[in-house]
């Protein structure tokens, strides 16, 4: 995969932060929480070919602060935090399997999850809305990878 | 295609930016100081989406509005139509055109029946809202005597061939009667040694008595009849008003009950109105 320009990942975490505060609500019933922003953006920065700069990930930060309310600094902070691990292991990760980099994501995505409640949530803070995200979270991104897997055999084989 | 891995100023930048969203977050989270921000952002949304709404969203619910409009005209005019019919009906009876009912000797034939002797004197129904009068607690009739005595009055009885319809309340162009059935009607009514003050409530065809088992303990029952009792001097005594209906038990000792009445104001269009007692 391409670098995704930065117009195309601002229109898609909009789209992906509408979709998000569509599905929030409704998810957190069942104390699920999935952090779409975050995870695409993790996503975006883990499929690019080069290293995406810090600075872009700080203004990306600030850019999904604004549009989902968050407090200014906190997804900012999250996302350059992010963007330096992904970076830093992006070599190692080619030395995982699918199932580990799934699990690292839903991992991310659960520190990102508490970090967030602490801040904005601190009164509902919920062990057991961390741990059903995360083992929610870890079961979409594996089903994700597998049928990505699985689709892109099915090309090859024709 | 490999990654380079970071360098030490990649890392130092890193590092200064993760600081500076602390600051910024400890700032808007401590100060609130970035609000006019997310305002201006926020109202940016809001206009953004309401010129949307506007410009995408609005032109095809009215399009959908516009072609659903031709059924629900249609369905409208067929029951306007049905309404105007059923209005016709019902102002038909009491239609100032209409002679249908027109019958003095009916009325004569009640004050003989009912042995009063009072002089009354024929009138005819001007203006009765029907509309009102099954809708709404108001219940009014205007009525204008024939031959146009001059005498006053107010407070008199007014009554059909079946009996008493109200009492006459005002006198401007024509007169004004204050019907059984309107809310703020009061007639003085018995049965046996059993007195009340029916009221009315806006029900057409029924006024309701209130009364203590502790004061009259004798047990009501339906079908029993209630006459006018003359008290108050508005109206003659022992004329039937009409039989109980429907009882019900407001406390221990509390029971009231509707007194179903005899006369219709729909049933002619020419009264008698009686001489003040």
């Amino acid at each position: 995969m391409n670098n995704v320009s930065i117009p195309k990942v601002i229109l898609i975490l909009f789209i992906v932060d509408y979709i998000e505060s569509i599905t929030a609500p409704i998810l957190i019933q069942a104390f699920i929480n999935i952090p779409l922003t975050f995870l695409v953006f993790s996503f975006v920065v883990y499929r690019a070919n080069s290293n995406p700069g810090s600075i872009f990930a700080f203004f990306i930060g600030l850019y999904v602060d604004i549009i989902s309310d968050s407090p200014i600094g906190l997804n900012a902070m999250l996302f350059c935090t992010m963007s330096h691990l992904i970076n830093s292991y992006s070599n190692t990760f080619r030395l995982f399997s699918y199932f580990q980099i799934c699990l690292f994501f839903s991992a991310s995505s659960l520190f990102f999850i508490g970090f967030k409640n602490l801040f904005i949530n601190i009164e509902n803070f919920s062990y057991l809305e961390l741990i059903t995200s995360f083992i929610f979270n870890s079961f979409l991104l594996i089903t994700l990878s597998i049928s990505r897997f699985n689709f892109l055999r099915n090309i090859s084989r024709r | 295609m490999s990654r380079v891995a970071p360098t030490r100023g990649s890392k130092t930048l890193s590092f200064l930016l993760i600081s500076f969203s602390a600051l910024l977050l400890y700032l808007d989270t401590t100060y609130k100081s970035f609000e006019g921000i997310k305002n201006t952002y926020k109202s940016f949304e809001i206009s953004t989406s309401y010129v949307l709404k506007k410009l995408a969203i609005d032109p095809i619910l009215y399009i959908y509005e516009i072609s659903s409009y031709k059924a629900y005209l249609i369905k409208e005019n067929k029951e306007l139509r049905l309404a105007l019919d059923e209005s016709h009906l019902a102002n038909f009876i009491i239609s100032k055109d209409s002679n249908f009912f027109a019958n003095d000797q009916l009325i004569e034939a009640f004050i003989i029946k009912n042995g009063l002797d009072d002089i009354f004197h024929l009138a005819k129904i001007k203006f009765f809202d029907t509309q009102l009068y099954f809708c709404c607690s108001q219940h009014r009739v205007f009525i204008e005597i024939f031959n146009k005595p001059s005498i006053e009055f107010i407070g008199s009885p007014v009554i059909n061939s079946s009996g008493i319809l109200g009492q006459i309340i005002h006198n401007n162009n024509f007169l004004e009667v204050l019907l059984l059935t309107d809310e703020s009607h009061v007639i003085p009514v018995e049965s046996e040694n059993y007195f009340c003050n029916a009221e009315g409530n806006g029900t057409t065809g029924k006024i309701y008595c209130t009364y203590s088992t502790l004061l009259w303990p004798e047990e009501i029952k339906q079908g029993q009849k209630f006459f006018s009792s003359g008290m108050g001097g508005v109206y003659p005594r022992g004329l039937l008003i009409g039989t109980v209906g429907e009882i019900k038990k407001i406390d221990e000792s509390i029971i009231r009950f509707e007194i179903d009445l005899i006369t219709d104001p729909l049933q002619e269009n020419i009264l008698g109105v009686l001489e003040n007692l």
